[in-house]
C-alpha cells in the first residue's frame, strides 16, 4: 500500500505488517499533521455575502492570521483549504471544480454558509444544492452568512479533523477520478438535493406538494 | 419641487499636468518596428478571481498590454431572486432583498418596502421615514467603505483594507444592535419595521458619526494625494457626461462625469428635499473622480444623519393599519381575535391591490428601481430589480478599451459593482 | 374592539383598497392625457397607436403602444426638443400566465426634465419579437439580453443577441416564464451533471475564439466560429 492516487507513486510508509499504524507512524502522523494545520493557507473561493464575512474574519477584529491563515492564495496551486464562501451555481460549479481539481493533495474544503452547505433559501433551478455534490466537503459552517466567529469555530474543527488524520490511510489523499461526475454517487445527490420541509415546496397554485426524489421525463439514463 | 442640486467641482490636485490639464496617459506602444509581426491575445480574468469583486468573468483581447476588446461574463451568481420572489408574499421577500446587494442590505430592504407600500397606498409613520433614512445613509457610508477598502487593495494599498474594516466592524455592531444580524438585516416589514429602535442606538449611532471622520481623514491623507495613487487612478477609464447616460450609468460613476443626476435631489423621497446636503459632481469621468465622489459622498451622509437624528420624532414605527401590521405580541398572546388577526396576516400572507409600481432609490451603486406587479393576491405576480450595478458593469467594455491591463482592475474596482445585484 | 377587529378581519380578506385599477392584470381604467405632458404630445404625434393610458400606483403614467412601432415611438420621445428622455432606466418584461401576451417595458426618464414615463408593449406568445432600442440607448444591449434569457423574446436587430445570466448551454427553457417550473425541467442530478460537462474553456463567443485561433479547438478560427456558440435551446 502506499499513497496513491496521483500521477506520482510516493514511497511506501506502512507501519505494521498489516498496513495499520505503529509507534513511528504516529509519532510521523503528530508532525505531519502539526505541520499541515498549523498554517493552513485557504483559498477564498468567495461567491456573495459569505465572503464578506469571510472578509471581515481576515481582518483586524478577527484575525485568523492568528492560525497562519492571512496567507490568501488566490491561485489554488499554492493553496491548502478551499473555503466555499457563498452560493455557487450551476454555471459557477464546473469552474469550482476545476480549482477543487487543481488543488494540490493535501487539501481540504470548508462550506461556508447555508447556501454553500445545501443551496440555503435558493432551491432554485440554478443554484447547486450544496457543494458536496460538485466536491468532498471537510467541514460545513451553518448560517447565513455565519457569524467570524461560527467561520473560526468551522476552522478549529477542521484543525481537529487534521489532527485525527494518518498518513497510513491513502484514502483521505484520493482524489476524484473524474471531473465531470458528481463527486457523490447518484442515489446521494437525489437524496439530498430533494426539496424538503413544507415552505420550500410551497408553489405558486397550491399548498403543501408531497416531496420526494424526482426524476423528470427527459433526463438521461444514468 | 426639488431643492437646487448644490454643485461644486472637486479640485483635482494642482501637481499633477504642468498647466493645471490632465496630462494624456500613453494607451498605445510607442515605436512598434513595423516589421514585427504582432498577434492578438486572449486573456481570461475570473471567474475566480481576487480581484474581480465577485464572480465576474473578463475576456479581454491585448495587443500587447494594451486592451483592444472587453466582454464581460456573468451569470455565475444568478440566483433568481426574481422568480423565487414569485412564490413568496409580501413580506416573505424582504429577506431576499439582503442578499442582493449584501454590502447595503438595508437600502434594499427600504427600497423594496417603499415600493410595495407605494403599490398599497400605504404611507409610513414619520418616525419610520426618519428611522429608514437613517438606516439607508448608514448603509451608504457602509458600503463605500468595503469600496474603499477593495479597491485600494486592487490598487495595492493594504493597509486602508484594513482601516475601512475596522469602521465597517463598528456599523455590523449597530445593525446587529438593531436588528439582530450583522449583513442579512431584513429590518423593513411592508407598513414599518420589524421593530423599534432599541434604547440606547441612537447614541451608539452619534458616537459612531462622531468619531467616523477621524478615520476617513486618515485615509484621505494616505491617499488623495499619493502619487502612486494618483497615477493609477487619474485619467484611467475615464467617460463623458452624454455617453455616461446613454449608457445608463447612475450614482457617483455618472455624477463623476459631471451629470448632476441623484434620485434624492430629482425625485426626492422621504422629506430628502428637506435635509441640507450637497451632492458631489465630478468633471472628468474617471477613477480619480470617482474616487473623490465617494469619499465626499461619505461626508454628505454624515451631515444627513446628523440632522436625522436631530429630528427623529417620537411616535409608533409602524402604521396602524390592521390589514398589513401584525397586532402587539401581548395582544395576540391574550387576546382570541388579535391571534386569529396574527395568524391571518401570517399565513395567508396581507394582500395587495391590482396595479404595479417603480420606485426609485438612491442606492450607493447608482438609482435602484424595484418594479413590483400584483394581481391582488399575497404574491407578486412580477418583481424586477433595477440593479444598478448590471448597468454599470455593462460600461466596462467602453471604459477599458485602450487602456493597460492593470487598468482594467482598477476601473473595475472605481464602478463598485457587487455581483448579487449584477446577476440577481 | 370587537368591532374594530370585525372590520380588520373582512378587510383582510378583501385587502387594502382597490385603486382604479381593472382586477386582474388587465387594463386599468384610462386616464386623462393631459395630466402628462408627454402622453399628450404623443397624442397629437401618433393618434392612434397610442393604445391606452393609464395612471398606476398613484403618480405613474403608463402607455402602451404596439410592439411594431415600438422604435419609432421610443426615438421621438427620446430627440423630440421638449420631451427628451435621454435615460432609459429599464427594459423588462412581464408574463402574467394563462396564456396572456407578455409586456414588454420601457421605463424611462428625462434628466432634463425631470419626468418619467412607462411605455408598454404587448406581444402574444406565439409571436415573441420586437425591434431592439439598442441604437437609440446603449444601456439597452445588456437588459434587452437579459429579456432574452429570461422570456424568450427576440429583439430584432440585437448586435449580441445570446443568453446571459444562464450558462450558454442552457437547456430547460427561458426561467421567467409562468410555466417554468422554479426548481428547473431537470432533476438536479440532470442539473449537476450538465453543469459539470459544461466546457469552461469552450464557453467563448466567436469573436473571442477567432482571436490568435483557439489552440484547443480543430480547424481554427472557422470552426470555433460555428462551434463556440451553443444554442441554447438545442438539448
Amino acid at each position: 500500500m502506499g499513497l496513491s492516487g496521483g500521477r506520482h507513486e510516493l514511497p511506501v510508509v506502512s507501519g505494521a505488517k498489516d498496513g495499520s499504524a505503529s509507534f513511528l507512524t504516529t509519532k510521523l502522523d503528530w508532525l505531519v499533521n502539526w505541520a499541515r494545520h498549523n498554517s493552513l493557507w485557504p483559498m477564498p473561493f468567495g461567491t456573495a455575502c459569505c465572503a464578506i464575512e469571510f472578509m471581515a474574519t481576515a481582518a483586524s477584529n478577527n484575525d485568523i492570521a492568528r492560525f497562519g491563515m492571512e496567507r490568501m492564495s488566490a491561485s489554488p496551486r499554492q493553496a491548502d483549504v478551499l473555503i466555499c464562501a457563498g452560493r455557487v451555481t450551476y454555471k459557477m460549479a464546473p469552474v469550482l471544480r476545476r480549482i477543487w481539481d487543481q488543488m494540490p493533495q493535501p487539501k481540504w474544503a470548508i462550506s461556508m454558509g447555508a447556501c454553500a452547505s445545501s443551496g440555503g433559501v435558493f432551491d432554485v433551478y440554478s443554484m447547486v444544492q450544496g457543494i458536496d455534490t460538485i466536491i468532498p466537503v471537510d467541514v460545513y459552517v451553518p448560517g447565513c452568512p455565519p457569524r467570524p466567529e461560527g467561520l473560526i469555530y468551522g476552522i478549529l474543527m477542521l484543525h481537529e479533523k487534521i489532527r485525527g488524520e494518518s498518513i497510513t490511510k491513502p484514502e483521505l489523499r484520493k482524489e476524484l477520478p473524474v471531473a465531470t461526475e458528481p463527486a457523490l454517487p447518484d442515489e446521494v445527490v437525489e437524496a439530498i438535493t430533494v426539496p424538503f420541509g413544507n415552505s420550500t415546496s410551497q408553489n405558486r397554485i397550491g399548498g403543501l406538494v408531497p416531496s420526494g426524489a424526482l426524476v423528470r421525463p427527459r433526463d438521461r439514463r444514468p | 419641487m426639488a431643492t437646487k442640486t448644490v454643485e461644486y467641482l472637486i479640485r483635482r490636485n494642482p501637481e499633477m499636468g504642468v498647466d493645471g490639464r490632465p496630462v494624456e496617459a500613453p494607451v498605445l506602444p510607442m515605436g512598434v518596428d513595423p516589421e514585427l509581426h504582432g498577434e492578438h491575445m486572449i486573456i481570461n480574468i475570473g471567474p475566480q478571481h481576487p480581484a474581480t469583486h465577485g464572480v465576474l468573468r473578463l475576456v479581454l483581447e491585448l495587443d500587447g498590454e494594451t486592451v483592444v476588446r472587453c466582454t464581460p461574463h456573468i451569470g455565475y451568481l444568478h440566483s433568481s431572486f426574481e422568480k423565487l420572489g414569485e412564490y413568496r408574499t409580501w413580506n416573505q421577500i424582504v429577506p431576499l432583498t439582503d442578499r442582493m446587494d449584501y454590502l447595503a442590505p438595508l437600502i434594499y430592504n427600504c427600497a423594496y418596502a417603499m415600493a410595495v407600500e407605494k403599490l398599497m397606498g400605504i404611507e409610513v409613520t414619520e418616525r419610520a421615514k426618519v428611522v429608514r433614512v437613517i438606516l439607508m445613509e448608514l448603509d451608504r457610508i457602509f458600503s463605500h467603505l468595503l469600496w474603499l477598502g477593495t479597491t485600494a487593495i486592487d490598487v495595492g494599498a493594504f493597509t486602508v483594507f484594513l482601516y475601512t474594516f475596522q469602521e465597517r466592524e463598528r456599523i455590523y455592531k449597530l445593525h446587529e444592535k438593531y436588528t439582530g444580524a450583522r449583513i442579512t438585516t431584513s429590518s423593513t416589514r411592508i407598513g414599518g419595521m420589524m421593530a423599534d429602535l432599541p434604547v440606547g442606538w441612537t447614541d451608539d449611532l452619534r458616537d459612531f458619526i462622531d468619531t467616523f471622520p477621524r478615520t476617513l481623514d486618515e485615509v484621505e491623507t494616505l491617499l488623495t494625494n499619493n502619487q502612486i495613487w494618483i497615477g493609477r487612478l487619474q485619467d484611467v477609464g475615464a467617460i463623458g457626461p452624454e455617453d455616461a447616460i446613454n449608457h445608463g450609468l447612475t450614482g457617483p460613476n455618472l455624477r463623476a462625469a459631471g451629470v448632476a443626476y441623484d434620485v434624492r435631489k430629482d425625485r426626492p423621497y422621504y422629506d430628502y428635499d428637506t435635509y441640507d446636503f450637497d451632492v458631489p459632481i465630478g468633471e472628468h469621468g474617471d477613477c480619480y473622480d470617482r474616487y473623490l465622489v465617494r469619499m465626499e459622498e461619505m461626508r454628505q451622509s454624515l451631515r444627513i444623519l446628523r440632522q436625522a437624528l436631530d429630528r427623529l420624532p417620537d411616535g409608533p414605527i409602524n402604521v396602524s393599519d390592521p390589514r398589513v401590521i401584525l397586532p402587539g405580541k401581548t395582544d395576540a398572546m391574550t387576546d382570541m381575535e388579535s391571534m386569529i388577526h396574527h395568524f391571518k396576516v401570517v399565513m395567508e400572507g396581507i394582500k395587495a391591490p391590482p396595479g404595479e409600481s417603480w420606485f426609485s432609490v438612491e442606492s450607493s451603486k447608482g438609482e435602484l428601481g424595484m418594479y413590483v406587479v400584483s394581481d391582488g393576491g399575497s404574491k407578486p405576480v412580477r418583481w424586477r430589480v433595477r440593479g444598478p450595478s448590471f448597468v454599470n458593469i455593462s460600461t466596462l467594455p467602453k471604459l477599458v478599451e485602450g487602456h493597460l491591463l492593470s487598468d482594467v482592475i482598477a476601473i473595475n474596482a472605481s464602478l463598485d459593482i457587487v455581483l448579487g445585484e449584477i446577476d440577481r | 374592539m370587537s368591532e374594530n377587529f370585525k372590520d380588520a378581519v373582512e378587510g383582510l380578506a378583501a385587502g387594502p383598497a382597490a385603486s382604479d385599477a381593472g382586477a386582474g392584470p388587465g387594463r386599468a381604467a384610462q386616464a386623462d392625457a393631459s395630466s402628462h405632458p408627454t402622453v399628450a404630445a404623443l397624442r397629437e404625434a401618433f393618434g392612434d397607436a397610442i393604445l391606452h393610458h393609464e395612471v398606476q400606483a398613484g403618480d405613474e403614467h403608463v402607455v402602451f403602444i404596439p410592439a411594431d412601432r415600438n422604435v419609432e415611438i421610443l426615438r421621438w420621445l427620446k430627440e423630440q426638443p421638449g420631451q427628451e428622455y435621454d435615460f432609459l432606466k429599464d427594459v423588462t418584461a412581464i408574463d402574467f400566465g394563462g396564456g396572456r401576451p407578455l409586456q414588454v417595458v420601457y421605463q424611462l426618464w428625462s434628466i432634463r426634465h425631470r419626468q418619467g414615463l412607462r411605455v408598454k408593449a404587448e406581444l402574444p406568445l406565439n409571436a415573441l419579437e420586437i425591434d431592439t432600442v439598442v441604437p437609440l440607448w446603449a444601456t439597452a444591449n445588456w437588459l434587452e439580453r437579459e429579456v432574452y434569457d429570461l422570456f424568450g423574446i427576440r429583439f430584432r436587430g440585437h448586435p449580441d443577441l445570446r443568453r446571459i445570466l444562464m450558462p450558454e448551454n442552457y437547456a430547460e427553457g427561458h426561467p421567467l416564464r409562468k410555466d417554468f417550473p422554479l426548481r428547473g425541467r431537470f432533476s438536479r442530478l440532470e442539473q449537476t451533471r450538465r453543469a459539470l460537462q459544461l466546457d469552461i474553456e469552450s464557453d467563448y463567443t466567436p469573436e473571442e475564439l477567432a482571436v490568435g485561433g483557439a489552440p484547443s479547438l480543430p480547424g481554427g478560427p472557422e470552426a470555433a466560429g460555428a462551434a463556440g456558440r451553443r444554442d441554447a435551446n438545442r438539448p
